[in-house]
């Protein structure tokens, strides 16, 4: 049986499916037991989730875009 | 990338190796947002990204005969990216940097978790969160330690793998997971307490 300590640093492992897959259980069977871990894991998987949404969306600005083709123009395909 | 992508972009940076130096044009539109979202992503700055994306676009152009092929392209120019961030980032003043440990998640001496647990992944979609979330995503990033920032920023948000971001920072796999594991704990935690607070407000009316 696991605790929650080795529960939460098996996550990453257990998320990328790369737990041995006797351990992957001993961990969803913690998880059965323990709402903390489920709130855990839930709250964990939710925080890449959001941080992806939230960074990616960088967008070149269009001045700054406008800039870059300038320094492009001025710098590569000058003759 | 698909095998498609990358027999383009490989044909592409031998011609340009070749002296062909009207392809450069494809390969800064393929990896000129890349490029810039890493460098704001690192430097949350408008023109510093911009002064990185030009340096790196003008490396690429100049220094493509230094390129042999031993890693990936997309590696090589993560990495320029990376180098040029960092130097921006230490021209200026020393930024600080919270320790990382007290953001990891507290056990009693049986192994157990003390603290208690809001499951708040539920309120995510919320539009009510969108923009506060946005800020503390934002501020958390930002006191994130370089080096597990930048992990966090090329796996996470870039969604390369664990293996390409090794070989981009030269780590082992398991280096790159744990400081990943340890970036994703400690902004977990900033969002915990945002929701922890913004909840207990509301129970308090």
């Amino acid at each position: 049986m696991v605790c929650c300590k080795e529960c939460i640093e098996l996550l990453n492992d257990y998320l990328d499916g790369e737990l041995d897959p006797k351990i992957a259980t001993s961990l969803e069977e913690h998880f059965q037991d323990c709402p903390p871990c489920i709130a855990f894991l839930n709250t964990y998987k939710s925080t890449t989730k959001l941080c992806r949404e939230t960074l990616k969306q960088v967008e070149i600005p269009e001045m700054v875009q406008v800039k870059l083709q300038e320094f492009l123009k001025h710098n590569i395909r000058k003759p | 990338m698909s095998a498609e992508d990358k027999e383009t972009e490989e044909r592409l940076v031998r011609e340009l190796q070749a002296g062909k130096k009207e392809v450069f044009d494809e390969i800064a539109n393929l990896y000129q947002r890349k490029i810039y979202s890493l460098s704001f992503n690192l430097t949350r700055n408008q023109m510093d990204a911009q002064d990185i994306t030009q340096d790196v676009l003008l490396t690429i152009f100049k220094k493509i005969d230094t390129f042999q092929g031993k890693s990936a392209f997309s590696s090589w120019v993560y990495r320029i990216t990376l180098n040029a961030s960092y130097m921006k980032l230490r021209s200026r003043k020393k930024e600080q940097y919270v320790s990382l440990d007290d953001a990891l998640p507290s056990f009693n001496g049986a192994g157990f978790q003390k603290e208690k647990i809001r499951d708040w992944s539920e309120s995510t979609e919320s539009a009510l969160f969108v923009s506060e979330t946005r800020e503390v995503i934002e501020r958390a990033v930002e006191q994130l330690p370089e080096k597990e920032k930048v992990v966090f920023l090329l796996r996470d948000v870039d969604g390369l793998s664990t293996e390409k971001v090794g070989e981009i920072l030269d780590l082992s796999v398991p280096a790159v997971k744990s400081r990943l594991h340890r970036a994703r704990l400690f902004l977990r935690k900033k969002l915990s307490n945002y929701f922890d607070e913004y909840y207990s407000r509301v129970e308090q009316k």
